[in-house]
């Protein structure tokens, strides 16, 4: 029950915060801009909106959970909020768990807001029946965003907003280009190379979450992807999230 | 709670049923056995003493002050039972379960020195989040928030965000969250601070009221004349180490008491070497005034007073103040000023007043 109620005030202190709203305004912004562009794309107009569009939810997220998901925990030490949550019947993988699900949730409605304008202007310029695909891609950037903010509440809960957002971001990247850095790291020499691949299998691997090029076709994804990739999500995430209640299990709030 | 008409009472009264007496009679409300806590600074390895061998007991039903100058462990303690910092070693027991599980805090409440809240929530909000949080189902939570709301005199704003709140009405709203599950056991860190004069008796009616219903209350205060009115006992922490447990009975009236004794006439009478430690005279624009400093010494100081004519006018006992006795105790840890400075100071600096 705790953990519910955790995510449901984290829900709504994210939902009240300017910035997602502002996330919001800006990705509408984005597909307007699309719309604007596209005459410029010979032809291609429909293809670029999809592209920017999904593009734009997962870049929108990623810029919310930098910006409110590594200081989620960090903020609450800091201004001392937790002393009134930790000092009730409530465990600390609880409190973490519930920080989670409350920014997932606030970052899934931003993803289906965003998503819902993409159809919104997919509809617009004749070409609704992209639905499947864009609900498919919108779901796949869901769970991408579900891993990184579980990323940024581990690091949240050991570190400052600044260094945290700097560690998310790094392992966004890292994640991002897995399979280019296990690539590279053949060219180089062995203890180097042990070091990269061990990042790049340490690292998320988000190009999972990725349909991108499929949905621009308008192509929907298959059942076995999304499974894969949902199974894959859920493990990782309960990792992450064990790793975070681990460390934060005997830490002192002074 | 509701009235049978459905009218809303104009306090909340607690229920508290639910618990089985077996549990509530069996363990003390408070109990730490050597619990210590020790802080290693990460880059200099350097330990600091944060508590050191605490071994309490609190009664149920009892209100303990727990006093001791910034710095000596009053926080540290405080935290350590609510589960906001982990003991280096010992252990603690609240209502009979330890510390360690989460479920120990369910018949807790507690309030932080200084509380921070979520300043998007509103009074309402807030205190249901607290009540759900600490077990109560929704539709009592919601019940519970506005009695309490109401009761802290927050009642007729209840839709305010606590980013216009107060520092006084975040301490109130404070206080509401830590009764408004129903606790058994109180912990109040500073409970009074930042509080007018109207808030402090607000906030010790409270105490009051929970006391004789039964709660047990645990609570550090600087403010020591409320500490003298609502405490059963008084425990004073001192470097990190627990230095003394009494009743306040104990340590203020068990102390010896400063006697002025006022005289009609200023002829300057000359003190007896046997009592100058003791006695000492000040100028007064009426008379004299002789400050008696052992009580003991009465029955001889008058007689001799009246048979050299100093014309007694009153004999007024003056009982020392937990403040004076916390400061004394203080001294002699080197947390202030040495005990001596204190006790040998304090005569001069009345004769210069």
């Amino acid at each position: 029950m705790s953990p519910l109620l955790i995510a449901q005030n984290t829900y709504r202190e994210a939902t009240r915060d300017r910035v997602m709203a502002g996330m919001v305004t800006a990705g509408i912004v984005l597909l307007v801009m699309t719309q604007i562009a596209s005459p410029l794309a010979l032809g291609e107009g429909t293809r670029l909106t999809v592209d920017l569009g999904l593009s734009g939810i997962s870049m929108i997220g990623l810029l919310a959970v930098l910006l409110v998901g590594t200081s989620l925990v960090a903020k609450e030490l800091e201004r001392r909020t937790i002393y009134n949550l930790l000092s009730r019947p409530i465990s600390r993988s609880a409190y973490l768990v519930g920080k989670w699900a409350g920014l997932t949730a606030a970052l899934w409605t931003v993803a289906a807001a965003l998503g819902l304008a993409l159809w919104i202007t997919l509809c617009l310029r004749g070409a609704g029946g992209h639905v499947l695909s864009i609900v498919e891609a919108t779901y796949l950037a869901g769970l991408e965003l579900s891993v990184i903010t579980a990323l940024a509440v581990l690091f949240s809960s050991l570190s400052t907003p600044v260094l945290s957002a700097l560690y998310t971001l790094g392992i966004f990247v890292v994640g991002q280009w897995s399979y280019d850095l296990r690539e590279l790291a053949a060219k180089f020499p062995a203890p180097l190379s042990a070091v990269m691949r061990m990042a790049a299998d340490m690292a998320p691997n988000l190009p999972l979450f990725n349909m991108r090029s499929l949905a621009s076709g308008g192509s929907p994804t298959t059942g076995l992807h999304l499974s894969l990739a949902t199974g894959y999500a859920l493990v990782y995430i309960a990792c992450v999230l064990a790793l975070a209640t681990a460390a934060f299990e005997s830490r002192d709030f002074k | 709670m509701q009235t049978p008409t459905g009218s809303v009472p104009d306090r909340p009264v607690p229920d508290r049923s639910p618990i089985p007496l077996g549990s509530r009679d069996a363990a003390p409300a408070i109990r730490a056995k050597a619990l210590s806590k020790f802080y290693r600074n990460p880059w200099t390895l350097k330990v600091t003493r944060g508590l050191e061998d605490l071994s309490l007991e609190l009664p149920r039903g009892e209100v303990m002050g727990y006093l001791g100058p910034n710095g000596a462990g009053k926080t540290t303690t405080l935290k350590l039972l609510t589960g906001l910092l982990k003991p280096t070693s010992g252990g603690a027991w609240l209502l009979g379960e330890s510390i360690e599980h989460p479920s120990s805090r369910r018949r807790l409440g507690f309030l932080p020195e200084q509380p921070y809240f979520y300043d998007y929530l509103n009074g309402m909000e807030y205190l249901v989040m607290a009540g759900r949080l600490s077990g109560l189902q929704s539709h009592d939570a919601h019940r519970q928030a506005k009695l309490w709301l109401g009761r802290v005199g927050l009642g007729d704003r209840p839709a305010l965000k606590l980013r216009k709140y107060s520092k006084g009405m975040l301490q109130r709203l404070g206080l509401a969250a830590a009764l408004v599950h129903r606790p058994e056991l109180l912990i109040l860190d500073e409970p009074m601070s930042g509080l007018d004069p109207f808030g402090r008796r607000d906030v010790r009616d409270l105490i009051l009221e929970q006391k004789h219903l039964g709660v047990t209350v645990l609570f550090s205060s600087h403010i020591l004349p409320d500490v003298e009115l609502l405490c059963d006992r008084v425990a004073i922490v001192l470097e990190g180490r627990l230095s003394r447990v009494a009743t306040v009975a104990e340590i203020v009236h068990g102390a010896s008491q400063r006697i002025e004794i006022s005289c009609a006439s200023d002829a300057a009478l000359e003190i007896p070497p046997a009592w100058r430690r003791a006695l000492y005279r000040e100028e007064r624009p009426q008379g004299a005034l002789y400050v008696l400093e052992q009580d003991a010494l009465l029955d001889e100081v008058l007689p001799w007073l009246a048979s050299s004519g100093a014309q007694v006018r009153s004999v007024v006992p003056h009982r020392n103040s937990l403040e004076t006795l916390l400061l004394a105790e203080a001294g002699g840890k080197s947390q202030v000023a040495p005990r001596d400075a204190i006790e040998s100071e304090a005569p001069e600096q009345r004769r210069s007043a």
